[in-house]
C-alpha cells in the first residue's frame, strides 16, 4: 500500500500480454468505477480516496489501450518512477531542513531510499530515511511538514500550504490545528453531523494527535503524510 | 517575492515550424494577487487567424504557466503542448523541441531538467522546468542588479533565463517596463 501501481504490476502486465496481440499493447493503466488512477499516488492513498468502504481485495481495472493523455501521466519505465519518488523526498527535505539533509547525502544513499522501496526492504530503507526524520537538538520539530491533503471529485488535486509544527510559543500543532488553517471545512460539522472523514493509511488519527509525530511515524515512503478527506460511511 | 499560492500565469503561443508567431497573453489569477509587469503585447494573433497560416507547415500550440513553490519558494514553469488536432507532444518530442543551443547544455548534468509532472492545480498533465536550481543562478542576477542600482523584477529575469529553453521567447518590451516601474 506505500508503493506505486506501476512499480508492483510487472506480473499483471506479463499476465494480460499472453493472450493479447503484440500491436494491442501499449502503456499500461488502471481505473476504479471509470476513474484513471494517478499511478503516481501511493496505492494506499488512491485506496483511501476512491475506495475505503469497500472491502479487500481492491478489484481495479488493467487497460493497455486508449491511454487518458489528459489525465495521467505516462510512465514509460522504472527510471519515471525513480524519478518521481526522488522529486518527492527531495521536496519533503526541502520543506523539512532546507534540503540540507538530502544534499548532505551521496548519490548511493539516494539510490538505497529508492532500492529499499522497490524491493520491500524495511531495514534498507529506513537506515537512510531515520536521517530525513531528525532535526537539530535545539529545535522541536521540522522547519516546515510534508503534507497533502486530497478530496475525491475536486478540480484541484490536493492542498499544499506550509505550515510549522511548532506554534510561537512552543507547544506542538495538532493535526486539527492544520485542517483547521489550510481545510476547515474538514472538520467543521454541518447540520450538527461530520459529513467527513480525516483518513490516513486506511484510520482516522485523533486530531489532537501531533502534526511533528505524525510527520516523523505516518509519512509514506515519499516522506509526505497523504491525508484524505472522504465522506462518512453511510451503512 | 509574494505568495500567489492560488493563481498562476498562463500564456499561450503558436509556433509554426520555424516561425514565432506573437503570443497572446492572459493573465489568470484566481485570488486578486499583486499586480504583474507582464502586458498585453500589441500585435496578438487568435485562434481563427491560426488556420490560414497552417496549411503546409505544422502548428504547435503552447500553453505556459507560471506558479510558485511554497516548497522550494521560487517560481516554476509549466507547460504543455499539442498539435492542433489535439494530440499532445511525447516527452521525446518536447526534448527535440528545445533550441538547439540550449541540447548540449541540457544533456550534460543540466541545471534543470524537463519531467512530466501533475499540474498543482489543474490536476492534469504538464511539462515541468525543475526548480532546485534556480536559486543559484538568480542570486546572482539579484546581486548584481542590486550593486548596480537597477530595478529589477525577479519573475521577468527569471522567465528570460528560463523561457527560451522551452521556446518562450519574452520580448524586450518587458525589460523597458521593469525599469520603468516600481518593484513589488
Amino acid at each position: 500500500m506505500i508503493s506505486y501501481l506501476t512499480l508492483v504490476t510487472d506480473k499483471v502486465k506479463k499476465h494480460f500480454q499472453k493472450v493479447m496481440r503484440q500491436e494491442e499493447v501499449s502503456e499500461i493503466w488502471f481505473e476504479y468505477e471509470g476513474t484513471p488512477l494517478k499511478w503516481h499516488y501511493p496505492i494506499g492513498l488512491l485506496f483511501d480516496l476512491h475506495a475505503s468502504n469497500t472491502a479487500l481485495p481492491w478489484s481495479i481495472t488493467v487497460h493497455f489501450k486508449n491511454f487518458p493523455e489528459k489525465d495521467l501521466l505516462h510512465c514509460h519505465s522504472k527510471d519515471v518512477i525513480e524519478a518521481h519518488f526522488m522529486a518527492c523526498i527531495k521536496e519533503a527535505d526541502a520543506l523539512k531542513h532546507k534540503s540540507q539533509v538530502i544534499n548532505e547525502m551521496q548519490k548511493k544513499d539516494h539510490k538505497q531510499l529508492w532500492m529499499g522501496l522497490q524491493n520491500d526492504k524495511f531495514e534498507q530503507f529506513w537506515a537512510i530515511n531515520r536521517k530525513l526524520m531528525e532535526y537539530p537538538p535545539e529545535d522541536s520539530g521540522f522547519r516546515y511538514i510534508p503534507f497533502r491533503i486530497y478530496q475525491a471529485a475536486t478540480e484541484r488535486p490536493f492542498i499544499q500550504k506550509l505550515f510549522r509544527p511548532i506554534a510561537s510559543g512552543g507547544q506542538l500543532h495538532t493535526l486539527g490545528d492544520l485542517l483547521k488553517d489550510v481545510c476547515p471545512s474538514a472538520i467543521t460539522p454541518e447540520d450538527g453531523e461530520m459529513k467527513t472523514q480525516v483518513m490516513i493509511h486506511g484510520i482516522e488519527p485523533m486530531l489532537e494527535t501531533p502534526i511533528q509525530w505524525l510527520s516523523e511515524h505516518m509519512s509514506y515512503p515519499d516522506n509526505f503524510l497523504h491525508i484524505s478527506i472522504i465522506p462518512q460511511p453511510t451503512d | 517575492m509574494k505568495d500567489f499560492a492560488d493563481g498562476y500565469l498562463s500564456k499561450t503561443h503558436f509556433q509554426v515550424t520555424n516561425r514565432n508567431v506573437p503570443p497572446d497573453l492572459k493573465e489568470k489569477n484566481k485570488d486578486n494577487i499583486e499586480q504583474m509587469l507582464f502586458m498585453h503585447v500589441e500585435e496578438s494573433l487568435d485562434d481563427s487567424q491560426v488556420d490560414g497560416v497552417c496549411a503546409t507547415a505544422e502548428v504547435i500550440r503552447y500553453e505556459y504557466h507560471v506558479l510558485y513553490s511554497n516548497s522550494y519558494q521560487v517560481p516554476v514553469l509549466y507547460f504543455r503542448a499539442c498539435f492542433l488536432d489535439g494530440r499532445p507532444l511525447t516527452l521525446d518530442e518536447i526534448w527535440k523541441s528545445v533550441h538547439a543551443c540550449y541540447q548540449a547544455r541540457l544533456l550534460e548534468g543540466p541545471w534543470d531538467t524537463i519531467t512530466q509532472q501533475e499540474h498543482p492545480l489543474l490536476g492534469q498533465p504538464f511539462f515541468v522546468l525543475h526548480p532546485c536550481r534556480t536559486n543559484e543562478f538568480m542570486s546572482s542576477v539579484l546581486i548584481t542588479s542590486q550593486k548596480e542600482n537597477r530595478c529589477t523584477n525577479y519573475i521577468t529575469s527569471w522567465l528570460s533565463i528560463v523561457g527560451p529553453v522551452v521556446g518562450l521567447n519574452l520580448s524586450l518590451s518587458y525589460a523597458k517596463l521593469a525599469s520603468e516601474q516600481m518593484l513589488i
